[in-house]
């Protein structure tokens, strides 16, 4: 997955953009282009002065293939606090039905009636991402599905720095030789290795809201002065 | 960007956790929802220090613990998850006050205007801060730490009652007069100056043991032109230069105004006497010294005065976490002391007993399960062997007794339960027919009145009248159905403090409303459910604890319903101990009744699950006892 781009890569999603923005039929990709140029990336940027999107995606499964998004919560991180303010919870309105997967996130397919869209929530994530670098708990799942969904509004892939709480959880506990077993790396049991209190149920805020306080509890535990390019 | 202020059910988490808060218990959901969005989450590694020109804001601990602290070191206040500080209000009364972490902690912001908002909004809001500030602050004020003590000004500790004799007076009358005004050193004096000082030492080895003639002046045999103690010394100088110089007496002298430069200056009048056992007497907060010293007092007008340093001793002990058996077991030696050393001063005036007695201690005495504020509960038991015409000794007895515990603080029992009362001063053969009175046909009204005699302890004179007192009463209730059934519906008079508002009973009117007693809901009744077993057990321990161990051991009740009533006891005595503390920390009398709004949430949890174990275990003796009516 993503940490840090090398130029070729830049250059090509630089073109990619570009080109898309004379295609009139996707003019929307406008603010992919918007993302990528407030994005002005410094891996020696103190962490402070980062802003910080952190987003969670609730899905009727764990293939991307054969599921689809169904919420997705988000708060931001700003000079190293979590604003509630900034709290936001979507729903999105399913093309199939909920499924299997309604007991673990209790969405139930009436309460998604009432959703998004699919294209209207990523909009909504693209404007709330700018400028800001986005965070998961276990990045490649909920960047696999945002991928789709963005290729499926402007047909480009979401091409963001992204910051994995979980890769930066392995690679500290691999520094300290802690053996990984399973739930090692699990949101609450990460959550809890810091004291912080355990998420409740399954919901899309309430674990990105987990995510970010695990984030504000690794920083302050790697100590000193924390750059942005130490976290991605 | 989109941060308009907006409903998330999905935050119910962190209102449900505010609502666990006080005062956020205060407000009502739909302003806890009008509160999330200005909250910030926050996160500091333990060792963090906050300060009062950070950027202010409340800070609520979500996971974690921190402590206040002035910039000198003093302990204000410790804490953990669920309690909330302001730097920049502490500070208006404490400006060097700091917040330490004392672990990693999650902290939820309100940021200042936000917060002053809400004070401006919420009257109780408010007023909880305001009264929060006052009272950490006072406590702060109040405190006085070890290193403290040694710092005192030696004036406050030594002896101004200055006993001088003058140079030419003679051995004899030097002698005479240390006796007179039981004193073990004299100073020498001629006018206001200090020729000398004597001591029982002095006496003991330059004058009788060398078989000097006691007729000739002190002077011959007076240490002469003594080292003085400045009157600005502190009680650490005075230590050290009476330790290191092996000095028991020394006197205290005003600064020399005519003396010139600092050394040999202490030469201005005499002001007092020092002595080793001041220098012991000053460290009050040591218990067996207040003991050892109860001893030597003359009056309880002399007694009162020692005993005032055990509010200082109360707060100490609920601040260090001391377990609450363990204060009210010094506490109960206190009343111990305080009772022998007034039955010795009786002794001393009225002469020796015609014959043997002992003096009982009943209620939370004989349980050793006092705190502050109790009442005296006591009795005599008189040998067989007394006269009639000799009874009038121990009236005499009782009565300087009796008024000089009240007159320290140990009131009158409003029930009579003293051994004023004559019915609580009789010879054993006596007492014996009460007793097979009492348990022959009780009526439970009667048995409520005298239900604390069954915990009694002898504490002085002939421990063995007591022992067989006791061992008369067990005989007579062991397994005594109708008597136990008696005891057993005054047990399920008192009902389990779980109630309605706020699910506690609280006290709808008088001076404490709104308030719980902690003492009469939930203390007595557990004291009332073990004693009634072990009565029925036929068990000689008294106190609670030892009761519900022995009962456990003896099978008599199951190990996990003893264990279930020792916490539960524990955790409300221990509440009663943290809420007396609170209440001299603030300045007010010491009461038994509590505001269940002030409890942090653990604590109110706790006595909830103490009050259930209670609730339960009057079910048994329901089942148990009740049947033989």
């Amino acid at each position: 997955m993503p940490r840090g781009f090398s130029l070729e890569v830049r250059r090509a999603y630089w073109e990619l953009l570009r080109k898309s923005r004379n295609r009139p039929q996707e003019q929307r990709a406008e603010l992919l282009h918007d993302i990528w140029r407030k994005s002005p990336l410094k891996s020696r940027t103190p962490w402070r002065e980062q802003e910080f999107l952190v987003v969670d995606a609730e899905t009727s499964g764990l293939q991307v293939k054969d599921s689809e998004l169904l919420s997705l919560g988000w708060v931001v991180i700003r000079d190293g606090r979590v604003p509630l303010q900034s709290a936001r919870h979507i729903l999105i309105r399913p093309e199939k039905g909920v499924g299997e997967s309604a007991t673990v996130h209790q969405l139930r397919d009436c309460e998604l009636e009432e959703g998004m869209t699919e294209a209207e929530a990523l909009l909504e994530l693209l404007q709330a991402a700018c400028g800001r670098v986005l965070v998961f708990h276990h990045a490649p799942l909920d960047m696999a599905f945002l991928n789709r969904a963005c290729w499926r509004s402007f047909r480009l892939p979401l091409l963001m720095p992204v910051v994995d709480t979980m890769a930066i959880e392995k690679r500290t506990l691999e520094h300290k030789h802690v053996p990984l077993v399973r739930n090692t790396l699990r949101l609450s049991t990460c959550c809890s290795r810091y004291g912080l209190p355990p998420g409740t149920v399954h919901n899309a805020l309430s674990d990105a809201l987990a995510t970010a306080q695990l984030l504000l509890a690794q920083v302050a535990h790697k100590g000193g002065d924390v750059r942005l390019g130490d976290l991605l | 960007m989109n941060e308009e202020t907006r409903h998330n059910p999905e935050l119910n988490a962190i209102r449900e956790f505010l609502t666990q808060c006080i005062p956020f218990d205060q407000l009502s959901d739909r302003e806890l929802d009008a509160i999330l969005p200005s909250l910030e989450v926050t996160y500091f590694r333990r060792g963090h220090v906050f300060k009062p020109d950070d950027d202010g804001g409340l800070r609520i601990v979500r996971s974690g613990a921190a402590e206040l602290r002035t910039e000198s070191g003093q302990l204000v206040d410790r804490f953990g998850e669920a309690v909330s500080f302001n730097l920049r209000g502490l500070a208006q009364e404490q400006p060097d006050i700091r917040a330490t972490l004392i672990e990693d902690s999650l902290i939820y912001l309100v940021p200042e205007a936000r917060y002053q908002e809400l004070r401006k909004e919420h009257r109780e809001f408010d007023r909880f801060f305001h009264s929060q500030r006052s009272r950490r602050v006072r406590r702060a004020a109040r405190r006085e730490d070890a290193s403290s003590e040694m710092t005192r000004g030696i004036r406050d500790i030594m002896s101004q009652r200055l006993i001088t004799v003058s140079p030419n007076q003679s051995i004899q009358f030097t002698a005479q007069r240390m006796t007179e005004h039981r004193v073990s050193s004299v100073l020498v004096m001629e006018g206001e100056a200090l020729r000398g000082i004597v001591t029982d030492r002095d006496l003991r080895s330059r004058a009788v043991a060398e078989a000097i003639d006691m007729s000739r002046p002190i002077a011959d045999i007076m240490t002469a032109a003594p080292e003085t103690l400045c009157s600005d010394a502190t009680l650490f100088d005075a230590t050290l230069f009476m330790t290191q110089k092996g000095y028991h007496h020394i006197p205290v002298a005003d600064r020399n105004p005519d003396a010139a430069g600092e050394s040999d200056c202490c030469t201005g009048k005499v002001l007092g006497i020092l002595t080793s056992s001041d220098l012991m007497l000053a460290r009050r907060n040591d218990p067996v010294h207040m003991v050892q010293h109860l001893g030597r007092k003359r009056s309880a007008a002399e007694i009162k005065g020692i005993l005032s340093a055990i509010p200082d001793l109360l707060i100490q002990w609920a601040e260090a976490g001391t377990r609450v058996h363990q204060v009210s077991h010094m506490l109960t030696a206190i009343s111990d002391a305080v009772t022998i050393r007034l039955i010795r001063l009786a002794e001393e005036e009225l002469g020796p007993p015609p014959a043997p007695y002992c003096w009982l201690g009943f209620g939370s005495q004989g349980r050793e399960e006092q705190l502050l504020g109790g009442d005296q509960d006591n009795a005599l038991v008189i040998a067989d062997s007394v006269r009639e015409q000799d009874l009038e000794w121990y009236r005499q007895l009782s009565k300087r007794v009796c008024d000089g515990l009240d007159e320290c603080g140990y009131i009158y029992c409003p029930g009579g339960i003293m051994a004023t009362t004559d019915e609580w001063r009789q010879p054993l053969r006596n007492w014996r027919e009460t007793v097979d009175r009492w348990s022959r046909s009780p009526t439970a009204d009667a048995l409520m009145r005298v239900s604390i005699f069954f915990d009694i302890r002898p504490v002085y004179g002939d421990e063995q009248l007591g022992l067989q007192l006791q061992q008369h009463m067990l005989q007579r209730t062991r397994g005594n159905s109708i008597f136990l059934a008696a005891l057993a519906e005054n047990v399920l008079d008192s009902p389990p403090p779980l109630g309605i508002f706020r699910r506690f009973v609280v006290e709808h009117d008088g001076e404490h409303r709104d308030q719980l007693n902690l003492k009469k809901r939930a203390v007595i009744p557990i004291v009332d459910i073990v004693r009634i077993h072990a009565l029925a057990n036929g068990l000689p321990q008294v106190n609670t604890f030892a009761r519900l161990k022995a009962l456990a051991e003896s099978r008599s009740m199951s190990i996990s319903d003893s264990r279930n009533l020792q916490d539960a006891l524990q955790v409300i005595m221990q509440t009663r101990l943290e809420a007396q503390a609170q209440q001299l920390v603030a300045g007010q009398r010491t009461s038994n009744y509590l505001n269940p709004d002030e409890l942090s949430k653990l604590v109110r949890k706790q006595l909830r699950d103490a009050f259930g174990v209670v609730k339960d275990a009057q079910q048994t003796v329901r089942l148990r006892y009740r049947p033989g009516l």
